[in-house]
């Protein structure tokens, strides 16, 4: 390519690479280069020892309940996604096709709000069993903590991970699910040994990409759950609101990061793995 | 291919459709239709696309919801049953192997959902591999393999559950020529050994004609004409039949019945048809159905003899596909393609002798496709 065109190529993508710059990557190394700088402006990872002293705890059950909402998310987007697929009542598969995406539309804050509205000692679920007699009044408990994160985040994102999964499932072949019903699957057998398998890819993709949204969200542990232990985007928030303690702040972004990394890892693998055997 | 290990001879079951009807979505595609197949039978379901071929196919595996009528197999009506009671093993048109196990897993699938052991499995396995000629491909991922060694291995995922029914659903479809010619032996061979009872559904009608013992025409989402390759070939009952049968020429014919003979006109053209034939003709307006190979070219003016027809014409067009000439002839008004072994020149007057034994005629006004 010759120089004049070079330059014009840099020109163009000039206004997108400063935006990047400046909104993302300058933030970015600077919150890692704050993680460890110490009191006196040299390196430390005196951040990094307060924040694990503090919040070691916050760190495990961030990654637990960001665990278990992937394994339950995961396991209701196959149910719902299986269904949709090889459902043959079309009622069920009609009504699930027209309700199962709405959650999709609602913000983080504007369900975790419903989710305190529902799981609260007082709440819509314990009125209503209440109200229908499964239950006395005074065995009403709050499911306010870390059983209402899990429950917000796997509502919020079922929908997503079921959305790639059911168009991975209908762009299967449909005759390799129709040659195990042939030779004598269930349609449960048939989905999980015969469709399952053959989407894992887009499965796992799903799954990396909602681990990491949750993740990063502040509004669903600070709302549904005030108490401790509670995820690390309010420690953060904390951090920050109540101290102005940047570097802590930035030491548990670090974690975050790594936390991330991890997951971002298995998403890149799975993606050469997938660029190879084409 | 090895020869069968366990040559099972009558194992085929019977099955007889009744009354079946057909829809999707309000729009019936089967109109009752009634067949038996014998057992250890080879039926081709043959008709062009839309026909409904490869919906009596899949109802009978029990993929299309019956609307009416009944399949009977071994004694009991199986149209209810989901397709994973039925019993009947498919082969699909694009093999439809599962791309996500070897070939063993492919194979044995239908062995582990009957519970059978690993060892039992791998046994009948490598026998089902050595009988399909790919003895030692266990191991092997399916997405290793050609289009003829995949659709081998569909036919073993079939057979090793040793069904009584064996549904063919275009299963030569997606492969070249030249394997497509030895698959067709291959699993004709293979259903007479083991005395299966096969419904193979295509499009291909010299696959149909080589492969089946029996032939079923369908049309519109009816079956137009049942019977042996030689009887649909030679005899066709319809129109339709004919013309899917290869005798695509239409020649429109006026037949006029006299003392025990007939007289066959086309415009100037005449010709006397005597005894047992000539009865059976229909009188009045007809329309005869041939095929390029029927007519012969020679001199316009040369007598009408021996029950042909000779109908002045003049060539249209010529090509060479090999062995002998194909030429488009005007004549009576239509194009008439004739095959011809001599080369002649376009524009060239010429006079089409056609024997009137060997025209497939109908009534004009029964003759249901366009002439």
């Amino acid at each position: 390519m010759p120089l004049s065109q070079r330059n014009l190529a840099l020109l163009l993508i000039a206004p997108g690479l400063a935006l990047v710059a400046a909104l993302f990557l300058y933030p970015l190394s600077f919150s890692l280069v704050s993680a460890f700088t110490g009191p006196d402006g040299g390196f430390s990872l005196g951040s990094f020892r307060k924040a694990w002293e503090l919040y070691s705890g916050d760190v495990v059950f961030t990654v637990v309940i960001v665990l278990s909402s992937c394994l339950l998310t995961g396991l209701m987007a196959v149910v719902i996604a299986g269904t949709l697929t090889l459902g043959e009542n079309r009622y069920i598969v009609g009504t699930l096709k027209a309700l199962y995406r709405w959650p999709l539309f609602i913000p983080f804050i504007v369900a975790a709000q419903c989710m305190r509205t529902f799981l609260a000692k007082n709440g819509l679920m314990n009125n209503t069993f209440v109200s229908l007699g499964l239950m006395e009044p005074l065995q009403a408990v709050s499911f306010l903590d870390w059983r209402g994160i899990i429950a917000t985040f796997v509502w919020k994102q079922t929908p997503f991970v079921a959305l790639l999964l059911a168009g991975a499932l209908a762009s299967l072949d449909r005759a390799t699910l129709e040659a195990g019903r042939n030779l004598g699957a269930s349609r449960l057998r048939v989905l999980v040994e015969l469709a399952l398998p053959q989407v894992m890819p887009q499965l796992l993709v799903a799954l990396v990409l909602s681990f990491v949204t949750m993740l990063s969200v502040l509004s669903v542990p600070m709302m549904v759950s005030g108490s401790q232990p509670t995820m690390l985007t309010v420690d953060m928030a904390f951090r920050i609101n109540a101290y102005g303690d940047y570097s802590t702040a930035n030491a548990l972004g670090v974690i975050t990061y790594l936390l991330s990394a991890g997951a971002a890892i298995i998403y890149l693998k799975r993606g050469m793995s997938q660029e190879s055997t084409r | 291919m090895q020869p069968v290990t366990q040559a099972r001879t009558g194992s085929g079951s019977a099955i007889a459709v009744r009354g079946l009807q057909v829809a999707y979505g309000g729009t019936r595609v089967l109109h009752g239709v009634d067949l038996d197949f014998a057992p250890g039978s080879f039926t081709a379901l043959l008709g062009s696309s839309g026909c409904g071929k490869t919906t009596l196919l899949r109802s009978l595996s029990g993929f299309v919801p019956v609307e009416s009528g009944s399949i009977v197999v071994g004694g009991s009506n199986v149209a209810g049953l989901p397709p994973e009671k039925r019993g009947m093993a498919m082969v699909f048109q694009s093999y439809a192997l599962w791309p996500h196990m070897t070939v063993l897993q492919n194979i044995g699938y239908g062995l582990k959902l009957r519970g059978r052991s690993k060892a039992e499995i791998a046994a009948k396995v490598g026998e089902m591999l050595r009988f399909l000629g790919l003895a030692g491909y266990e191991d092997r991922k399916v997405t290793a393999l050609s289009g003829g060694q995949r659709q081998r291995v569909a036919l073993g995922r079939a057979l090793a559950i040793d069904p009584g029914i064996l549904l063919l659903d275009e299963p030569l479809s997606n492969l070249d020529a030249k394997i497509r010619m030895v698959m067709r032996h291959e699993i004709r061979s293979i259903q007479q050994r083991l005395g299966l009872t096969a419904v193979h559904v295509t499009h291909d009608r010299e696959e149909a004609m080589t492969m089946a013992d029996r032939l079923v025409i369908m049309q519109a989402g009816r079956v137009a004409q049942v019977g042996t390759p030689e009887e649909v070939y030679d005899h066709p009952a319809s129109a339709f039949v004919a013309n899917f049968m290869g005798a695509e020429n239409v020649l429109p014919l006026v037949v006029t019945q006299g003392e025990g003979q007939a007289s066959v006109a086309a415009g100037e053209a005449r010709a006397i048809l005597t005894g047992a034939p000539a009865s059976a003709l229909p009188a009045g307006e007809t329309l005869a159905y041939f095929r390029d190979d029927v007519a012969r070219l020679g001199a316009p003016d040369a007598p009408a003899a021996g029950g042909d027809l000779v109908v002045p014409g003049t060539i249209a067009a010529r090509a060479y596909p090999g062995g002998v000439y194909r030429y488009k002839v005007e004549a009576a008004g239509r194009q008439i393609t004739v095959d011809d072994a001599d080369r002649h020149e376009l524009g060239t007057k010429v006079g089409l002798r056609i024997p009137l034994q060997r025209l497939h005629i109908f009534p004009a006004s029964e003759a249901g496709i366009s002439a």
